[in-house]
């Protein structure tokens, strides 16, 4: 423990004069909203949204508390305000993709539980080991792959010790060689960029499809639709990004036969498949076949579909409870919560005689970017990626996008292409350590530094801002035509 | 003069450099190694807080047993086999163990252990670890960096009793064999005059300081050794002197200069330095 770091309370409570500050200094931003005159044209409750949202972004930031008390704090000070009564407050957590958000969580608990996941990556890596170069690229490929149907800061936990086993099997001294960099990098940007793919991945995802289920007109987005939109930039981006981390950090050494010895190593310690591993299977192919077919069904949707998967591995005695207390984050979910009545917030503040927040603060950018919709959406996308690099991405995602959704509205184009923009932009947090927990996971294995992860990370965000950019004016706008409403 | 050296070695940061150079120190000495490897602890606190909402407690601690043992692997195949390799050739006996906790305290408990002369160890800038041990421990530290000549830049100042420098510089040249350079710097931030027992003087005037370090120049240079006097910010005039003459060490004693600028504080001397300067650097604290 950090000797700098005071216990102040008692015992049991460690909190710093730092975070006592942030969490003053959180408050404060509120108070001084509270207290001064609303601006022209701002309602009172859009002024006082306007502070949730920078008191949220301060304390999601810095983090003096978890996030998710932070995601709490935001839902509970809308009624206590008198921005939006409980009711409505609570209802927008009864969301489906909630559910949807625990379904996924229970059935990536039952793949981890029989170790599905770890046979699955060792079987991609093995179709790699023939280079080094090549190797990282399925380094990238597996990673990415597998966050198609897992959470992604899961996958980066499952990818690094068995990468640290190879790494020490080859003897690559930590932080010396760019072998070890490229190795951990990869697994941090793959998991990143795979989670933009499926609504799997990243919890900003089902969070994005939420915020829209729930506007005024509805915009319900399956499965399937995700994909579509999605998968186009997973697979222009990861190979991208590869070649940055080839050229950031050039690989030496030309003999991978130990990595590939260590991984047929481990692969054969894997046995042959259980029957309890196939029965995982076959109920996560269902699963995830019905989210394809079925999840735009308003009888069926993606929180029946994922519940119906999670009931049927208990009724298989794949997983039992226990399992789920372990393995299912519930804190994401309370994250979850804060984060959709924060969007709703900013959005529901409009009463006649003046806008609310998220329309305002368009109004607002507008003097500064112009309503070339070219123009606001390069702004979107690297708004999204600075914020989503100091900040948890679905905290990110759940500060821009309701000011996204505003701008949309106001230039009239759908609002689903402002949701795909900022969301896919909010998975990509490549620069810090603090900035997602796949970099930090990674980064606890010691191959890199700081100073590596920022080098890499600040040309693959550059990459990426290029890559969404041109995926949304040729492929989103130019044959989808999602900007038309 | 080396009896027993501590060499720690974090699981941030490993350099096979302070493994050669230990090998050097103890062939010159005589000295016994003692390589500990920590399990840096402050690493995992705060990689939890980063990933507290997105993954239970469960998932944590059997990440963090994962990772242990892969460190324990690292330490075991990687850094102990170097050191073997290294030192077993020249026939020079050390010690390893590998320990969990924060690399400071750690270090410290090791001292309390048994009698040290000097901790050798490597440093690098972007860590989670935060190297508060330059300010906290009572013995010599020695931290490896790059430099192949056989120069020494001892540093002495007004801001320092410069009592330990110049004799153990001295002997250290004699026992190296290597050239002897000792740089005075009148420290033109912070005018003050440090006493034998490092308590600070009031403000001086520029004349005394210099007066002050013309006459420890002069008694250096009665000795023989290539002494020189300037003036300017100590940290900087170091960094300079240590590139101009390609040093191979860089001493510094117990310098005491003030702690913060309005009363704020400020990154220490010692950390300064060893971060702006890629020489290997000695602290004798």
């Amino acid at each position: 423990m950090d000797e700098k770091k005071k216990k102040i309370f008692d015992k049991g409570i460690n909190i710093s004069k730092k975070d006592i500050f942030f969490i003053i200094l959180a408050f404060s931003i509120l108070i001084i909203f509270y207290i001064l005159p609303t601006p022209e044209g701002l309602t009172f409750s859009g002024k006082l949204m306007i502070g949730i949202l920078l008191m949220a972004a301060i304390l999601w930031i810095t983090e003096p508390i978890p996030l998710a008390v932070t995601g709490l704090l935001v839902m509970i000070l809308q009624p206590l305000l008198g921005i939006n009564d409980a009711k409505t407050v609570f209802s927008s957590f009864g969301n489906q993709a909630v559910f949807f958000l625990i379904g996924a969580f229970i059935i990536a608990a039952a793949i981890e539980k029989h170790g599905l996941h770890r046979r699955i990556a060792l079987r991609f890596l093995s179709f790699f080991e023939n280079n080094p170069r090549y190797f990282t690229l399925g380094i990238m490929l597996s990673c990415a792959l597998l966050t198609f149907i897992m959470p992604e800061h899961g996958v980066a936990a499952l990818f690094l010790p068995i990468i640290i086993s190879i790494l020490i099997a080859m003897k690559i001294i930590p932080r010396k060689s760019n072998f070890g960099i490229i190795s951990m990098l990869a697994v941090a940007y793959g998991c990143s960029i795979g989670s933009l793919g499926t609504l799997i991945g990243g919890a900003r995802n089902p969070l994005a499809i939420g915020i829209l289920a729930d506007l005024e007109t509805p915009i319900i987005v399956s499965f399937f639709d995700w994909m579509i939109y999605a998968i186009p930039v997973v697979l222009i981006a990861l190979p991208l990004v590869w070649l940055v981390l080839q050229f950031a950090f050039p690989i030496k050494i030309k003999d991978i036969s130990k990595a590939k010895k260590e991984i047929d190593k481990q692969v054969a310690s894997q046995g042959k498949l259980s029957i309890k591993e196939y029965k995982v299977i076959i109920i996560l192919i269902l699963t995830i076949l019905f989210w394809v077919i079925f999840s735009g069904s308003s009888y069926y949707g993606l929180g029946i579909i994922a519940i119906l998967g999670s009931v049927l591995l208990f009724l298989i005695g794949s997983i039992k409870w226990e399992d789920i207390e372990k393995r299912v984050p519930w804190g994401i979910i309370l994250l979850y919560g804060g984060a959709i009545t924060l969007g709703l917030g900013m959005q529901g503040t409009n009463i006649p005689g003046g806008t609310g927040a998220g329309i305002w603060i368009s109004d607002k950018l507008f003097n500064f970017v112009g309503n070339d919709l070219v123009i606001v959406i390069l702004a979107m996308i690297i708004f999204t990626i600075i914020l989503t690099n100091i900040m948890s991405n679905v905290a990110a995602v759940a500060i821009i996008l309701p000011i996204g959704l505003s701008i949309a509205t106001k230039i009239g184009i759908n609002p689903l292409l402002a949701t795909m923009v900022i969301t896919l932009s909010g998975g990509l947090a490549f620069m810090f350590v603090i900035s997602t927990p796949g970099n930090a996971i990674t980064y606890s294995s010691g191959y890199f530094s700081t100073r590596d992860l920022f080098k890499a990370g600040l040309i693959a965000n550059i990459i990426c801002i290029m890559v969404i950019f041109a995926v949304a004016i040729f492929y989103w706008m130019g044959i989808l035509n999602l900007h038309i409403t | 003069m080396f009896k027993n050296i501590l060499i720690p070695i974090s699981s941030e940061f490993y350099s096979k450099n302070v493994l050669l150079r230990s090998a050097f120190l103890a062939e010159k000495f005589n000295s016994n190694l003692n390589l500990v490897y920590i399990i840096e602890e402050k690493t995992f606190n705060e990689i939890d807080k980063i990933v507290s909402t997105y993954r239970t407690v469960a998932d944590k601690e059997e990440s963090k047993r994962e990772l242990i043992s892969k460190q324990i692997q690292t330490a075991d195949q990687i850094i102990f086999d170097d050191a073997k390799q290294i030192l077993k050739d020249k026939q020079i006996p050390f010690e390893e163990k590998i320990i969990e906790g924060e690399f400071t305290d750690k270090i410290k408990e090791e001292l309390n252990k048994k009698q040290y002369d000097l901790i050798l160890m490597g440093f690098k800038k972007e860590c989670y670890l935060n190297y508060r041990l330059f300010e906290e421990v009572k013995i010599p530290v020695w931290v490896v960096g790059q430099g192949t000549s056989k120069k020494i830049l001892a540093v002495c100042s007004n801001l320092a009793p410069n009592q330990k420098v110049p004799d153990l510089s001295i002997k250290l040249a004699y026992h190296l064999e290597w050239e002897l350079n000792m740089l005075y710097v009148i420290d033109t931030e912070d005018s003050v005059y440090v006493d034998k027992n490092g308590i600070r003087s009031d403000i001086k005037t520029k004349e005394d300081l210099l007066s002050q370090g013309q006459n420890f120049v002069n008694e250096m240079r009665q000795k023989g050794i290539n002494a020189e006097l300037v003036q300017g910010s100590l940290e900087k005039q170091t960094l300079i002197k240590a590139e101009a003459i390609k040093a191979n060490l860089v001493i510094v004693g117990r310098e005491q200069k003030k702690k913060g600028i309005l009363g704020l504080p400020v990154k220490n001397l010692k950390k300064k330095i060893v971060e702006k300067c890629k020489y290997s650097i000695l602290f004798l604290n």
